[in-house]
């Protein structure tokens, strides 16, 4: 007897579980769907996403430390210093490396160095994945004005001690000519 | 013109009359034993033909039903909405390299596929496609339909062996244990409408159903109350025929990758799909001839009164209306797949003989004892 | 070579066996292989068959294995922080969190308490996020592909919160030594609340579709049972442990960080097994129990967000780490299990040791216990139950 209501409760319970189902599954299929036509309609990508990074190459003064917090060492950068001025050569992150951890932007002094919103990256040479981040190479117009603003100040100021020194040293041989013609004068008139 | 086109009254077609035709239009110097030959010929190519749209459109209604129902949208990028999506798929399948496993039975490996399209083919030569036109006219109809649906099996099971793969031999081996134990409550849960209606033949049972604006149909519980218990159990036995889910097991995607198809890929692989559409579609269609009331609905009795009994309108609005109703039940089996989860197969066994087979049989009894008991004292069932 | 067990298992009647031994049949040793639909990523059981009945299995693992702990012994204490992220990439703010806190107890740094609050927001939205993909591939592998499709729609938004607090979606690193990186931005913690409103609704629809279906209960029900004395023996932990009936969470018998409040403010409950549909500790126990816990996450969400405080973010500690000497284990309630940091510290920039316990590792060990005897498709089944990710697992 038992079994006989378990076997017509089986039935029931197939029935009744397939048609909740399929009431759920045929009202999404009423609904509009979710997903948009990619390529041509996006989502939003909010501000914080880890994209390509991207450089504030004024700003920067390669003090390293963006490089040092990689766990993978993907960023190597190369410039010439100039006083205090950097004359930029290079600026690479290997995207083959990256893991997109964001790891490099907080270390930065100078708050320079970003993660976009960019996120496709496709090419079909793998030496392009090693991707500069410079905007312009050498240095900067203004830079540069400050690097010859700095070097014509340190002239002048080399100019000046020079000028002093030789006068000081003028001043100083005259000086020694005096005592030296006074002593000569001044010795046997004593006696 | 097309008012008199449309109403002028059309043959019986069939094989038979193709043969006729080109009979009469056959010029002297072709000799007398190629006319039946190109008969056929033309009639097997109407039937490749028609199967494969039906299965080119099936391909397309899956994946938008799919995608739709998982709130996405399915193929969009193939013509608009994706309508050309099955030809782009059959381009790239016809362009794949043919390859037959190392180690594989090379024979039974390529005639499986080319087996069970062929049953397939077959089983749709009794079908009438509108009251005047089909291509075999015969008595034993239903009978004929399943024992050649039913050969899809050796298809499959020799698929499944010569692959050479232990994977597809999993597949095969549950597919037939499947389709064996779901042919009896099939046939039987058939009993029902057969009974009522008095014959095998398609175009009779649908010509029992006509008249009073479809309220004749045999689902009605007014026509047998025991035709709607029936109706479920025919259909939940045709999607384990026809391997759907949730009797997916032989083609278990999760599970053996793809089951006894595993080893076919290209054109090949083509062929099950196309089997498997075909063959859902044909056995949609056989419920809509028993239970449905096949070529009858309001739209064939507007056309009738309209344009006369036989008329080509007539033809092409029964012809559409049996084709909506197949698809519908197409679309209803594809509603299943995307809802349930799969059975596993002692699961299906136990299904199939020691729940369906009763009912089955329940139904069968319940129904011949209303026929008899009931049906000559309930007025709108006589005449 | 698979090692069978005895005869007598490979049959469901022992004694049937007797005169089935005139026919010599062959054991079939069937890969289910590193590349398969079924298996959560790159593993491999070899499993030996009688026909559909499974006579023996072997895990083989190792396929996704990339020298993370070798990897801590190598970089620097915050520089190892997106290495964890990348063992169970499904819940990666969990093993941030875990790292995290095994680091901090060992420098003995106190966290302010919006942090926290954050922490547990972060995580347990994760552990929401994990169960979906568990419970949705479970369905996957009994063959619903719909319910997968309903749980990643859920999971997009997740990930979409995720995504505006932090940049990414899978691989977080976003809870630090320390606290967390940055603050939530304006607006988050109102969505988070709308996300939990949503969440109830389709949670009923998941259960609708997909848990109470008869043939996904005749599929996972007496499947794979682990008996309560065999879940203690293999030192299992998390739903696979509760899905038998033993009562133990680390968030509440071991608790850290705002677990204890959370606790006693009675928001939460621990759901167990209970062998409602089956015996107790079969498959659909182990379901039953994520699908619940995924609900019980929402409710200590709605507590965090009911409670939570304003103040930094971030405890106030060097550029560059320096970790004390000594040594220090955390272990946290991963969605998976008890997932645990062990780290050794000279005192310098980089660890000296740091073990990583995963729970999968763990949890898989019972497969060659309880495969045996089950048909091919409940093979599927019962790996599908144990939630493995290969990520953890091999590290």
């Amino acid at each position: 007897m038992k079994a006989t209501a378990k076997y017509f409760r089986n039935c029931i319970d197939a029935l009744k579980t397939t048609l909740v189902g399929m009431r759920i599954t045929g009202k999404y299929l009423l609904q509009k769907p979710i997903t948009v036509q990619y390529p041509d309609e996006r989502l939003p990508i909010p501000n914080r996403y880890r994209g390509i990074h991207y450089l504030e190459q004024e700003k920067c003064i390669e003090c390293l430390a963006c490089a040092r917090a990689c766990p993978i060492d993907c960023i190597e950068m190369d410039a010439v210093r100039h006083g205090k001025e950097l004359e930029w050569i290079s600026f690479t992150l290997d995207y083959q490396k990256c893991m997109f951890c964001e790891l490099c932007v907080y270390p930065c002094p100078k708050d320079c160095i970003h993660m976009g919103t960019e996120f496709a990256f496709v090419s079909y040479d793998r030496s392009e994945f090693v991707h500069d981040l410079l905007s312009y190479r050498g240095m900067a117009r203004d830079a540069k004005v400050r690097m010859l603003e700095a070097e014509e100040k340190k002239k002048a100021k080399e100019e000046a001690k020079k000028a002093k020194e030789a006068a000081k040293a003028a001043q100083l041989a005259e000086q020694e000519g005096k005592a030296a013609a006074g002593g000569a004068q001044g010795g046997p008139g004593q006696g | 013109m097309l008012t008199s086109m449309l109403a002028a009254s059309v043959p019986q077609t069939g094989t038979n009359a193709i043969n006729d035709f080109l009979a009469g239009v056959k010029p002297d110097y072709v000799p007398g034993w190629a006319v039946p030959l190109t008969a056929i010929g033309i009639a097997v190519g109407l039937t490749v033909a028609i199967i494969s749209v039906v299965a080119m459109f099936s391909v397309w209604l899956e994946r938008k039903v799919a995608g739709h129902i998982q709130c996405r949208y399915g193929p969009m990028r193939a013509g608009w909405h994706g309508w050309l999506q099955p030809i782009a798929d059959g381009v790239k399948l016809l362009l794949k390299e043919d390859l037959v496993p190392l180690g594989a039975d090379r024979v039974l490996y390529v005639l499986a596929p080319a087996l069970v399209l062929a049953s397939v083919l077959a089983a749709m030569s009794v079908y009438p496609l509108a009251p005047g036109f089909f291509f075999a006219d015969i008595d034993l109809g239903i009978f004929f339909v399943l024992a050649m649906t039913s050969t899809t099996t050796i298809g499959v099971v020799m698929a499944g062996w010569s692959s050479n793969s232990k994977w597809s031999l999993y597949g095969a081996m549950r597919e037939a244990a499947q389709v064996v134990a779901y042919e009896i409550p099939l046939g039987i849960s058939l009993l029902v409408p057969i009974m009522v209606a008095g014959s095998f033949n398609l175009l009779e049972v649908s010509r029992a159903q006509t008249g009073f604006f479809g309220l004749n149909w045999y689902i009605w519980p007014w026509i047998n109350p025991f035709m709607l218990p029936a109706f479920v159990l025919f259909f939940i036995a045709i999607l384990a025929e026809t391997k759907r889910a949730p009797f997916d097991l032989p083609e278990a995607e999760s599970e053996l990758v793809a089951g006894f198809m595993t080893e076919y890929s290209g054109i090949r692989w083509s062929f099950f799909f196309m089997e498997e559409y075909a063959a859902m579609f044909l056995y949609s269609v056989v419920g809509a001839f028993f239970f449905f009331g096949g070529f009858e609905s309001p739209l064939t009795w507007g056309a009738a009164k309209l344009a006369g009994d036989g008329s080509v309108l007539h033809q092409v609005a029964a012809g559409t209306t049996l084709v909506v109703k197949g698809f519908a039940g197409v679309f209803l089996m594809m509603w299943l797949r995307w809802t349930l989860p799969r059975v596993r197969i002692d699961q299906v066994m136990t299904l199939g003989y020691k729940y369906l087979t009763p009912l089955a049989l329940v139904c069968v009894l319940g129904a011949g004892l209303w026929e008899v008991f009931l049906t000559p004292i309930l007025p709108w069932r006589h005449g | 070579m698979v090692e069978t067990k005895d005869a007598q298992r490979t049959t469901a009647d022992p004694g049937k066996r007797e005169f089935m031994l005139d026919v010599r049949t062959q054991d079939m040793e069937v890969n289910m292989g590193p590349q398969h639909p079924a298996t959560h990523g790159v593993m491999r059981i070899l499993v030996r068959a009688d026909g559909e009945v499974c006579t023996g299995a072997q895990p083989h693992l190792g396929y996704l294995h990339r020298c993370a702990e070798k990897i801590g012994e190598n970089v620097e204490w915050l520089q190892y922080l997106p290495y964890t992220d990348r063992y169970d990439y499904l819940a990666a703010m969990n093993n941030n969190l875990g790292y995290s806190m095994a680091v901090e107890k060992l420098m003995g740094i106190e966290i302010p308490r919006r942090a926290m609050m954050i922490r547990t927001i972060c995580a347990e939205l994760n552990r929401i996020g994990s169960h979906l993909i568990a419970f949705g591939t479970y369905g996957l592998d009994i063959g619903a592909f719909t319910p997968f499709l309903y749980m990643f729609r859920e999971r997009e938004w997740m990930m979409a919160l995720f995504e505006k607090i932090c940049g990414a979606r899978l691989t977080y690193s976003y809870i630090r030594i320390g606290g967390v990186f940055n603050d939530a931005p304006p607006g988050w913690l109102s969505e988070v609340e709308r996300f939990c409103d949503v969440f109830e609704e389709k949670w009923h629809e998941y259960v609708d579709l997909l848990m109470v279906n008869h043939i996904f209960v005749q599929r996972t029900a007496n499947i794979g049972v682990i008996p309560r004395a065999m879940a203690l023996d293999f030192g299992l932990t998390g739903p696979m442990l509760r899905g038998s009936g033993v009562d133990w969470d680390l968030r509440r018998d071991m608790p850290y960080e705002l677990y204890v409040e959370i606790w006693k403010s009675g928001c939460f409950q621990i759901p167990l097994g209970k062998g409602e549909r089956g015996t107790l500790g079969d498959c659909w126990d182990r379901s039953y129990v994520r699908v619940m816990e995924m609900m019980e996450s929402i409710q200590i969400v709605r507590w965090c967000l009911g409670s939570i405080a304003s103040g930094p973010v971030i405890a106030d500690i060097p550029k560059t780490i320096r970790v004390p000497n000594g040594e220090a284990y955390a272990g946290i309630e991963n969605p998976r299990g008890e997932l645990g940091h062990y780290v050794v510290s000279d005192g310098g920039k980089v660890a000296i040791r740091c073990r990583v316990r995963g729970p999968s590792f763990t949890n898989l060990a019972v497969l060659e216990e309880i495969l045996p005897g089950a048909l091919i498709a409940d093979t599927i089944a019962i790996i599908g139950s144990t939630d493995i990710v290969v990520g953890e697992t091999d590290r």
